[in-house]
């Protein structure tokens, strides 16, 4: 597999004026050569600096663009190997015609991400910046192309690493107890309860920012929704702040969905307008109910209308019920209109969920909603705390907290020391997976580092 | 040339690991041959007077389930029992006992003398005689020549062995004991890589000069519980231990007299035992502790001699007699024997085989401190496996090794010759991956098997393990078919019931009124098997999930330098041992896990198989 010389476009596609071309692989230059020929003719091709030159279709014998070759020899390169960049106009058709003619001379087209698990697999970058380089290139907001750059620059320091020194720090405590009954340690099962304590808050923290970089990275969809002619698409218009959706008096006007994007301060939200969730009146509006249920299912969070001018009735409070597992805001919209809805009745079935009185219509509180959604799904993070963008990482951190919430379970239901340690001690891999290897050799230096043990 | 003797194994060193070595090739047997400097320093404690503790305990039960000797001898001549950890569960319980030094190496000596096959010999080796890399036999200091198939090294701390006190050193194995020399240069020049390691001794103090009512006395257990499975004999504590404690004034003189201490003003190169500090060590790395605790264990039963557990040091002998000043009830202390440090060389264990055969030289096996480890226990533990593998190799069998899912001495082995060493290494329960199943209450059922097969049990002792198996099983039975009611009114089996953490089996038991005959130690047995079931299945589904890994082949034309991301000194080892599974290149010295995952993945890719999804979740590279 690593065998093989690959080829992909650098540059995004339809972005600016410059366009680059990359390879990778023993054989770069001898394909790259094939299709760039230099200005000056016979001239050599040096290593790490540009030459000038032409593209070469050497099927029509034709050449058909002016660029610049820049050769560089491993192993002091990206992927540890021989790379070539060939960079020119930024049109996709003359980039996909150089990637189309290295392949014909012998390159292989890189499957995504392939010049990083190269980088990885050479052992030119770790994991974790691999994982940032990937983010960089999709990073969707300013915000996460910041973190991402820190990231790759080996910089992910905060909590993530002193997880392992907490992990490392609460073994060696009960392991010394263990190992040096003999001796007076300054160390005790209250003292085990409290690191522990800590090391569950911080990964609970980290869990949660992911949230917040699943956020950052994809952008939240929230779907809107409610019974029919509640006034959803009319919300939908007002957030947006354009007539996207149509907009009648008339119950079902709204029978498919329709999704744009909103910004708001540094992040982007996803907008879903979709049929009213009542009883159908079409067969249309009838299919139209039953994809925005699952449109709802799978939105990051829910903004429920109720219309006030409406008495409360037992569709309303089936559809709270329906959400309220999710992060949804309940919204009471038409108060430019009378009243007839009891909302402290209504409130007090909804006890978890966050409300606001609105007018679509006329616009009353909509900066209030935004920064409500904004509050709820990307939270102000504390000075310094890490963010988590994979799943990779939070699957990961789960699996750890499970582990350290069962052997808290056993320290405190009274169970022997090297029965809970048996739960700390199954995080070490998982440990190992996110930041530096722990051995057992880590956790005996950590014991004597810490403990005056040993006769 | 001429030889005097011809033999299948000679040991050379009669220590803990030498006399284990010679007991188990002579019992499989080996004509063999234990040379040693000094017959009347065979088995000698150079240190303390204890053998067991945690880990080491473990690691006694464990020789002896495979008939080894340790165990039987330190119930022999034990005089004051301990069995550690009694407020924890039965993983991480160990017997320790204290010997009669000097019955301990009078016993051991009387023993060997009745071993069929073993010979005792008093002499000076100085060469290791090599013909073709394989060994021929040893040359003597007298000038004597004896042949042997194969030689068992071990040497202890004799090996250019530098005694240092204060900033005066000689040379000497041990203290009034010539070191070494020959022997070590001969090492070198048969290519074996040699390291300086550092160990010390505390002082020994006469008895009648101590004021023992200023002490805390520490007695044995009340039932003292013997390290053999074998022992019959009623065990009893004769002599009573004393903890004390040093004060800041001890302290000040230690600072006061740094500069006189080898190890501080750089005189020591060799690396010490961080496990076992000395006590200038101590006072510098902890200057905020107020005190330091000692105990005071006395060396036997016909001597005034006492060994003081907490200040070994490498002072100079006034400093050692100004400590003693310093702490009530030792002030007016006699030192008999002042306490010293020690420099001697080790070979790199990563040179060893999985059997202790060096790979330089074949039918040369090395154990005990010459492969970097500390202490009597990982000694024997080594010396047994070793003498073990010589035989099985005399008889072109099949070696014999244990994986650290089997025993401590698989996770002992397996450090040792993967991983290396950089300070004089002792076994903790930690460094075990499957501590709730490495216990001191299963090793016959873990080992005897091996043992028995291998001609170390006697068909007797085979026989009575057998039963034990038999009767404890009953009783297990009888819990699972057992019910009982709950004061929250549910229906458990008596098996599910003693797994509640406050529950005793032994009370249980009672309460039902049982007519089960079991023994204290086969009662702690079924406790833990219930106990710890939960996870020890889980484990053992881990087990059987990393043998399948390591039974994975690689074909025979593999070129390991074209496996992705492997360190070139690791590929280059790769292609001289040539493994021929994953299991086997495990085993090859610095190998770290990460390299076997991606030979394990390289092999997979070759295979043209995706990742098994089960072991995707131990692999980093599956989602970039």
């Amino acid at each position: 597999m690593l065998e093989d010389t690959i080829v992909a476009i650098s540059t995004p596609v339809g972005w600016g004026g410059l366009g680059v071309v990359r390879l990778s692989g023993k054989r770069s230059l001898p394909v790259a050569k094939k299709i760039f020929r230099p200005k000056k003719k016979g001239a050599k091709i040096p290593g790490r600096r540009p030459l000038l030159g032409n593209l070469f279709d050497f099927e029509q014998k034709e050449f058909f663009e002016e660029a610049f070759l820049t050769w560089h020899p491993q192993p002091h390169t990206y992927t540890r190997e021989d790379m070539v960049e060939i960079s020119c106009h930024g049109s996709p058709v003359i980039l996909e015609q150089v990637v189309r003619l290295a392949i014909k001379a012998g390159a292989r087209h890189a499957h995504p991400g392939e010049f990083t698990l190269r980088a990885y697999l050479n052992g030119r970058i770790d994991i974790l910046q691999a994982e940032a380089v990937n983010d960089l290139i999709r990073a969707v907001s300013y915000k996460q192309a910041k973190i991402s750059f820190h990231q790759l620059e080996g910089r992910l320091s905060g909590q993530i690493s002193s997880l392992r020194d907490q992990v490392l720090h609460l073994l060696s405590q009960i392991e010394a107890r263990i190992e040096f009954p003999e001796e007076r340690l300054r160390t005790s099962t209250e003292r085990t309860a409290r690191t522990l304590e800590n090391l569950i808050q911080s990964i609970i923290k980290l869990i949660d920012s992911y949230d917040l970089g699943k956020a950052l990275t994809e952008g939240i969809t929230l779907a809107i929704t409610g019974l029919a002619n509640v006034g959803k698409s009319t919300l939908f218009n007002s957030l947006l702040e354009k007539d996207r959706a149509i907009v009648t008096p008339h119950p079902g006007t709204t029978r498919d969905y329709l999704s744009e994007k909103m910004e708001f301060k540094d992040s982007v939200f996803t907008l879903i307008d979709m049929a009213g969730l009542g009883k159908p009146l079409h067969p249309v509006e009838k299919e139209g109910i039953k994809r925005g249920k699952r449109l709802a299912s799978q939105a990051d969070g829910i903004l429920l209308l109720l219309d006030i001018s409406r008495k409360e009735s037992s569709e309303d409070f089936r559809l709270i019920d329906m959400f309220k597992d999710k992060k949804t805001i309940l919204l009471f919209n038409k108060i430019d209109l009378p009243q007839k809805m009891n909302t402290e009745e209504v409130k007090n079935r909804a006890k978890s969920i966050s409300t606001l009185e609105i007018s679509a219509l006329k616009g009353t509180n909509l900066g209030k909603l935004k920064a409500t959604i904004h509050a709820l799904f990307i939270p102000d993070l504390e000075k310094d705390q890490d963010i988590i963008f994979h799943m990779r990482e939070k699957l990961i951190l789960e699996e750890i907290l499970a582990f350290l919430v069962e052997g808290q379970h056993l320290l405190e239901q009274g169970y022997s020391e090297e029965v809970y340690v048996e739960e700390f001690r199954k995080t070490i891999p998982l440990i190992g997976r996110l930041t530096g290897e722990i051995r057992s050799d880590d956790i005996i230096n950590d014991i004597f580092n810490r403990f005056c043990v040993g006769k | 040339m001429k030889f005097v003797d011809e033999y299948d194994v000679i040991v050379i060193g009669a220590g803990h690991a030498g006399c284990e070595a010679a007991y188990a090739t002579s019992t499989m047997g080996m004509k063999t041959c234990l040379i040693t400097i000094h017959l009347e320093t065979i088995a000698q404690m150079s240190c303390n007077p204890a053998i067991g503790g945690l880990a080491k305990g473990h690691l006694v039960r464990e020789i002896d389930a495979l008939g080894g000797i340790m165990g039987l001898l330190a119930d022999e001549t034990g005089i004051h029992f301990r069995l550690l950890n009694r407020s924890r569960g039965g993983a991480v319980q160990a017997p320790r006992a204290q010997s009669d030094k000097a019955l301990y190496r009078l016993t051991m000596k009387s023993w060997l003398e009745d071993v069929p096959n073993l010979t005792l010999f008093q002499g000076i080796v100085t060469e290791i005689l090599i013909k073709n890399k394989k060994i021929q036999g040893i040359a003597t200091l007298e000038g004597n020549r004896l042949l042997a198939k194969a030689v068992i090294l071990t040497p202890g701390t004799f090996l250019n062995g530098l005694i240092h006190i204060g900033l005066h050193s000689y040379p000497a194995g041990r203290a009034n004991e010539p070191a070494s020399l020959e022997l070590a240069e001969n090492l070198k020049k048969i290519g074996l890589r040699t390291f300086r390691l550092k160990t010390g001794t505390p002082m020994r103090l006469d008895k009648h000069t101590i004021e023992w009512d200023k002490f805390t006395p520490q007695p044995g257990d009340k039932d003292p519980v013997a390290f053999s499975f074998r022992t019959q004999k009623k065990l009893e504590n004769k002599i009573l231990c004393y903890i004390g404690y040093t004060t800041p004034k001890t302290h000040k003189i230690i600072g006061k007299y740094l500069d006189k201490s080898p190890l501080f003003s750089g005189k020591i190169t060799g690396i010490g035992p961080r496990y076992c500090p000395s006590i200038e060590d101590k006072v510098v790395k902890f200057p905020h502790h107020q005190r330091h605790q000692f105990f005071l264990e006395p060396e036997g039963l016909e001597t005034a001699e006492t060994y003081v557990n907490g200040i070994s040091s490498s002072l100079p002998l006034e400093a050692q007699k100004e400590i003693l000043k310093s702490i009530p009830g030792l002030d007016q202390a006699k030192i008999l024997r002042p306490a010293y440090g020690i420099e001697y060389d080790a070979v790199v264990p990563t040179q060893l085989c999985p059997t202790l055969e060096t790979q330089a030289i074949q039918n040369l096996f090395l154990a005990g401190q010459i492969n970097g480890t500390s202490g009597y226990e990982e000694a024997a533990a080594q010396g047994l496996m070793a003498g073990i593998n010589a035989a099985l190799k005399i008889k072109k069998k099949k070696p014999f090794t244990l994986r650290r899912d089997e025993a401590y001495i698989g996770v002992l082995i397996d450090d040792l010759i993967t991983k290396g060493v950089e300070e004089p290494y002792r076994l903790f329960t930690s460094r075990a991956e499957y501590r709730l199943l490495l216990r001191i209450d299963n090793p016959d059922q873990r080992l005897t098997p091996y043992g028995y097969r291998l001609g170390l049990i006697s068909e007797k002792d085979y026989e009575s393990f057998q039963n034990k198996q038999k009767k404890v099983q009953k009783v297990k039975n009888l819990l699972q078919k057992e019910k009982i009611k709950t004061e929250s009114r549910e229906t458990l089996s008596l098996w599910e019931f003693v797994k509640k953490p406050e529950v005793k089996l032994q009370n249980v038991i009672e309460y039902k009124k049982f007519q089960v005959n079991l023994s204290d130690e086969e009662m702690r047995h079924v406790e833990s098997e219930i106990k710890y079931e939960g996870y020890l299945k889980k484990q053992e589904k881990e087990i059987a999930r990393i043998r399948k890994i390591d039974s994975v082949k690689i074909p025979e034309n593999t070129d390991f330098r074209k496996i992705p991301g492997l360190t070139r000194e690791v590929a280059e080892k790769l292609e001289k041992v040539r493994p021929r599974s994953i299991g086997e290149a495990k085993k090859i010295p610095g190998m770290t896990p990460a390299a076997t995952v991606n030979l394990h993945i390289f092999l997979r890719i070759q295979q043209r198989k995706g990742p098994h999804p089960e072991e995707c979740s131990t692999w980093n590279i599956k989602d970039s």
